[in-house]
Order: structure tokens, then C-alpha cells, then sequence
């Protein structure tokens, strides 16, 4: 047997040995089922099944351009708003299939919440106007909006810095507090899902380290999932890992998944290995 | 090798310091080659100035500009060698295009002030043109009823075209349905409406079908069709300048697209919004033909805009300024040089209103 067709036995092994052995325990939050992802006829992500436990933490990893990004958007349906957009596969929340015609798309958006890789408070608001924007912006009804300001801006480790100027400008704040300006943001709507699409790359190590421990707070409230670059933030702040490659010229898949201690101490396959000690990607 | 760590004895004389810039000193030589480039081509052209009578345009673009870029050229050369010279044409021509435009909108507020100013004064603005005939002295009678009229016509038209303008150009970046290449087009095409066709259109549809006299109402109506691209195209520009990331932020909180359009796109352009206004107002406010034919004149301060004709700044200034009676014209510049102190005073207003940066 040579080298390559026993690569290929052992992919199939491992991908087998996976499916049963990873499944958590706990009830399920989110799966995603067979989800594979087109834009226009240019296939990006193929049949990617994961399992994301109730109030735990999914780290996304993977090198750039393996369709992180764009399976994170699949989860809270933003990823049909980009102009040739596919999907084939299912979304399951609390059990059931989010891209279903009953659904709609606003309803899932705001329990399942979203932080984006560059901080984006709405320029036209101030501090207390963006922590509150979500209530407006989706007619959602809660007392107490000074209780909600104060608690989410605590959640996120931003309270002690602005508490003294909520009427200011969002923009005045520094990258750092915008990023954790735009995670309060999105706890006021109170989700149960909260998708952060490297939510440090544009920060400074203090706000990443404030960020990070805000999402070890948050995990007890709210499920995770977290695109990183960053292999020492997966082991920092996630549960369970999920590990993304997209080889020469085939859309990306899930290659390893599991618990985080797994991936990263006793991974099963080479390339996972390789990615995770840096040696590529 | 050892750390080399801050030495407070060196503390005191870096208090000393002075601030300076280090990179404004020039060469003695660099400064004598530039000065004379400066003085020799201005004292050539003053003297001609002075002893023969070259009209003063042409003394000013044939003469002075090339031997400035030929005095500048070679004061390049000898400071900086060859390099110097393409350096020293885009200034001497940047410099050159830039005051040239200073200069025009200099003259045509000069001749304004130094033609109407004498028409200027308080009744000049609030009286009305009643018992007031083209020969009647500048002590008496005013523009103030054209005022009115200008305001109301150009309050009317922005009441109609802003809402719709704006919604254009929401359809255009936000909506982005199917039929946006036809709408801008069709936009486009209506910019090029000459505002006499506009003016035209108004008087046939509205006033000769009898369904309103010529009135504000009627000016204001097609003044609406000239500024309505104008508002539409520059909100559209705006528009697209909103980051995507705002919209999608909007949309992740469980925001519907009208709620996110309302709410966090327009607010975040408010202030290239009153831009498209104010550019749509300016656009309109001295077009005179559209009056003419739709809002008609008259002597008699008019506030109903749907009963009688009316009378607007541009009107006035057609009637009076080719009278054979020199107040009457004097009138007129007057009037012209309130129109734009008018516009001035409406754009001073759009920056400031536009600089208030943040709401609730």
C-alpha cells in the first residue's frame, strides 16, 4: 500500500471516527448539516456538519480563505444577502431548520447575534444610543433601559471606562472600546447564540485579553462561536475547536473537530497538527 | 551588551529645547532665485501695464503666465538642476488655475457690490413694489415682496422634491431593485431638463388646464422638476459612501432593511443629505424662465401659494434690469446681490446644522 491511498484510508477513518466520537454532551444549541456553500458557480464550503452544545464555546480555525467567515453567516442568515449567494444543507436552531420558507430571517438574526471583525457602532448614535440601537432597530420592548446600558456595557468590560460619558460620540472611543462598545450592543437583545467573526484581529493585546474574558464570562449565559486567527485565543477562551482547510483548488471543509484540549494536545491528523504548531496557514 | 536606560541628568537640557522646523530652512541660494522669479515677472508686467494699454486679461494670460513658468522654470533649474523644472510648471500652473477661478468669483461679487450696494437698506428689504414705478427714486419701494416669493417657491419645491429625491436615491443603494439602471437614467436625463422646458411643462399641465393659477404653488412645481436630480444624484453618492458594515450590523441586531435604511444609513450620511439639498436649493434659486411662465409677477406681497401670481428675486431682476431708468437698474443689481447673500447665508446654515454631529 502506498503512502497516499493510506492517507486516503485514514481520512476516511478519522472522518468516521469523528462523527461519533465528537458529538457532546449536553443539549445542542445549533448543527449545521451538510452545509456547503456557493458564490455564484464557485463552490467555497462542502458539506461541513457541526454540533454547537448550549452555553459553550466553538472556536472556527483555520487558515485564510478556507470559508470561515462565510459559513459563521450562514449561521444568522447573512450570508444570502451577498448577490450570488447558494446553500445547500440545513441550519438547526433550538432543532429547527432556520432557511425554512415560515422562517424569517429577522426573527433568527436577533437571537442569534453577530460581532464583526472591524468594530461597527453606528456613527450617528452615542455610547448609550448604540448600546440601545438593537431594542430600536428591531421593535424589541424592555424596561430599564439604564439597568440594560449598565449591565451590558459591565458584561462586555466597558462600563468603568464610559460610564461617564454615555452621551458622547461612539466614534471618540479607541478601536478596543469599540469592539467591546458593539459586544454590549449585541447582549441587549439578549441572544441566545453570539457569533464573533475575529473579533480581535484589529486590537491591541490589553483589549484582547479584556475581550476574551468577557467571552469566558459570557459562555455561562449565551453560546459562542468565535472565528480566530489567533491559535492561543482557541485555547483560551473555546470548549470545543472545529478546524477549517480549504486544499489547492477544492471549496473548504471541516478537516478535525472536537474538543479543544483534543485538537490542540492530541490532534488525529497530520495536517491539523501541522496548522495548529504553526507550520502552515 | 548592556540596557541603555533613560539618564535623568540629560532631563534639564532637553527642557531647553525649542521646537523648530528643521525642514523650512532653505539655501540662501534657493531663496535669491525664487524671490527673483517672483519680482522680475511682476515688474516686466507692471511696467507694461503702466506704459501701453494691453487690456489687462490678456496682459495677465499671454504675458505674465508664461514668463512666470519660464522664470520659475529656471529658478528650478539653478536650485534643484533638471528635476526641478516639471516641479516648478504644476506648481506655477496649480497656483496660477487656482487664483484665476479666486479672481472670477471675485470680480462678479465685486461688480454686484460696486453696481447694487447703493440699493441696499433696510425698507430695500421688507417693503414691497407697490405705488412703486420704475422711475420712482431708491429711497423708497423694495424687494421684499420677491423675497417672499423666492422663499416660499424654493420652500415649496424642496417640501416636494427632497422627500422624493431621497427615496430615489434609497431605491438606487439600498433597495436595488431591478429597474435602478432605468431609474438612473432617467434621473440623469432629467438633469439635462433646460428649466424653460420644466417651466413650460408646469404652465401647460397646471396653469392653462385651469387646475391652478400662476402661483408659488406653480414655481415651486417646477422648480421641483430641476431640483429634484440634483438632490436625487447627490444623495445617491452619499448613500453609497455608508460603510456596508453598518447595514449588516443593523441587519445582525434583528433589524428589518426599512428600519435599518431610517435608522442608521440616513443618519449616518445626515450630513452629506443637507449637502444634496442645499446643492439641489442652490441649483434652483436664480432660474428665472420657470417663474417667468409659472409663478407669473407682481408688485403686491403674496404669502397664499395657490392664489395669485407671485413675485421672486430672478422675476424682479429680469423686469427691472433692462429699463432705461438707472435706479430701477440699480434695483436690479441690488436684488442680485441679496440672492447671493442669500445662497451664502443658506450655505453657512446647511454646515452648520451638518456639523451638529451626534442625536440621542
Amino acid at each position: 500500500m502506498s503512502t497516499a491511498e493510506f492517507e486516503d484510508v485514514m481520512d476516511l477513518d478519522i472522518e468516521g471516527v469523528e462523527a461519533s466520537t465528537v458529538h457532546p454532551v449536553g443539549p445542542t444549541e445549533m448543527e449545521a448539516r451538510d452545509v456547503s456553500v456557493w458564490f455564484g458557480q464557485r463552490k467555497v464550503l462542502e458539506g461541513v456538519n457541526i454540533v454547537f452544545p448550549k452555553k459553550t464555546v466553538t472556536a472556527l480555525i483555520g487558515p485564510s480563505g478556507c470559508g470561515k467567515s462565510t459559513f459563521i453567516r450562514t449561521l444568522n442568515r447573512l450570508h444570502e444577502l451577498i448577490p450570488g449567494a447558494a446553500l445547500a444543507g440545513s441550519v438547526l436552531y433550538e432543532g429547527k431548520d432556520i432557511y425554512d420558507a415560515a422562517v424569517d430571517p429577522v426573527s433568527i438574526r436577533l437571537q442569534i447575534g453577530m460581532v464583526f471583525q472591524k468594530p461597527n457602532p453606528f456613527p450617528s448614535m452615542t455610547i448609550r444610543g448604540n448600546v440601545l440601537s438593537g431594542l430600536k432597530l428591531s421593535g424589541m420592548k424592555r424596561d430599564n433601559h439604564d439597568d440594560i446600558v449598565e449591565e451590558t456595557l459591565t458584561a462586555a468590560g466597558l462600563w468603568n471606562e464610559v460610564k461617564d460619558r454615555l452621551g458622547n460620540a461612539a466614534g471618540d472611543l479607541s478601536g478596543g472600546q469599540q469592539q467591546r462598545l458593539v459586544i454590549a450592543r449585541a447582549l441587549a437583545v439578549q441572544p441566545h447564540v453570539l457569533l464573533m467573526d475575529e473579533p480581535c484581529s484589529a486590537l491591541d493585546p490589553a483589549s484582547t485579553l479584556k475581550i476574551e474574558e468577557t467571552i469566558r464570562e459570557l459562555s455561562k449565559e449565551v453560546t459562542i462561536i468565535i472565528v480566530t486567527h489567533n491559535m492561543q485565543q482557541a485555547v483560551r477562551v473555546s470548549d470545543y475547536t472545529a478546524f477549517f482547510l480549504a486544499e489547492e483548488g477544492t471549496p473548504g471543509h471541516v478537516v478535525e473537530q472536537g474538543a479543544t484540549t483534543e485538537i490542540f494536545g492530541n490532534p488525529q491528523e497530520q495536517r491539523t497538527l501541522d496548522y495548529v504548531n504553526g507550520r502552515f496557514g | 551588551m548592556s540596557t541603555i536606560t533613560f539618564d535623568p541628568r540629560t532631563l534639564e537640557q532637553l527642557q531647553q529645547q525649542k521646537s523648530m522646523r528643521p525642514w523650512r530652512k532653505k539655501p540662501t541660494r534657493f531663496t535669491a532665485s525664487v524671490t527673483l522669479a517672483v519680482v522680475i515677472p511682476a515688474l516686466i508686467v507692471a511696467a507694461l501695464y503702466l506704459t501701453s494699454d494691453i487690456p489687462v486679461p490678456i496682459l495677465l494670460v499671454v504675458i505674465y503666465l508664461p514668463l512666470q513658468l519660464i522664470a520659475s522654470g529656471i529658478a528650478a533649474w539653478a536650485t534643484k538642476g533638471t528635476r526641478g523644472i516639471a516641479d516648478s510648471v504644476i506648481i506655477v500652473n496649480a497656483i496660477g488655475a487656482s487664483l484665476f477661478s479666486v479672481i472670477v468669483l471675485v470680480s462678479v461679487i465685486g461688480s454686484l457690490i460696486v453696481r447694487g450696494l447703493r440699493a441696499l437698506s433696510p425698507h430695500f428689504l421688507f417693503q414691497n413694489s407697490v405705488y412703486i414705478s420704475p422711475s420712482t427714486p431708491l429711497d423708497y419701494g423694495g424687494i421684499g415682496h420677491s423675497l417672499v416669493g423666492t422663499l416660499l417657491i424654493v420652500f415649496i419645491a424642496s417640501l416636494i422634491s427632497v422627500p422624493i429625491g431621497i427615496a430615489t436615491a434609497v431605491y438606487i443603494t439600498e433597495v436595488r431593485g431591478r429597474a435602478v439602471p432605468y431609474v438612473r437614467f432617467f434621473v440623469q436625463a432629467m438633469s439635462g431638463v433646460p428649466s424653460v422646458v420644466a417651466g413650460l411643462f408646469i404652465l401647460t399641465i397646471v396653469v392653462a388646464t385651469g387646475a391652478f393659477n400662476q402661483s408659488a404653488f406653480a414655481g415651486g412645481l417646477a422648480y421641483a422638476i430641476l431640483m429634484l436630480p440634483t438632490v436625487a444624484r447627490t444623495a445617491e453618492e452619499v448613500l453609497k459612501l455608508v460603510p456596508d458594515d453598518l447595514r449588516t450590523g443593523a441587519l445582525a441586531l434583528g433589524s428589518t432593511r426599512a428600519r435599518t435604511v431610517l435608522r442608521v444609513v440616513i443618519p449616518a450620511a445626515r450630513t452629506g443629505i443637507i449637502t444634496a439639498v442645499i446643492l439641489g436649493v442652490a441649483r434652483v434659486i436664480g432660474e428665472t424662465a420657470p417663474l417667468l411662465l409659472a409663478a407669473g409677477n407682481n408688485d403686491q406681497t403674496v404669502v397664499n401659494p395657490f392664489g395669485s401670481p407671485i413675485s421672486s428675486v430672478p422675476t424682479y431682476i429680469f423686469n427691472n434690469v433692462a429699463l432705461p431708468y438707472p435706479d430701477a437698474v440699480t434695483r436690479a443689481w441690488g436684488s442680485a446681490l441679496v440672492l447671493i447673500i442669500l445662497v451664502a447665508i443658506l450655505f453657512t446654515l446647511a454646515r452648520v446644522i451638518g456639523r451638529g454631529r451626534v442625536g440621542r
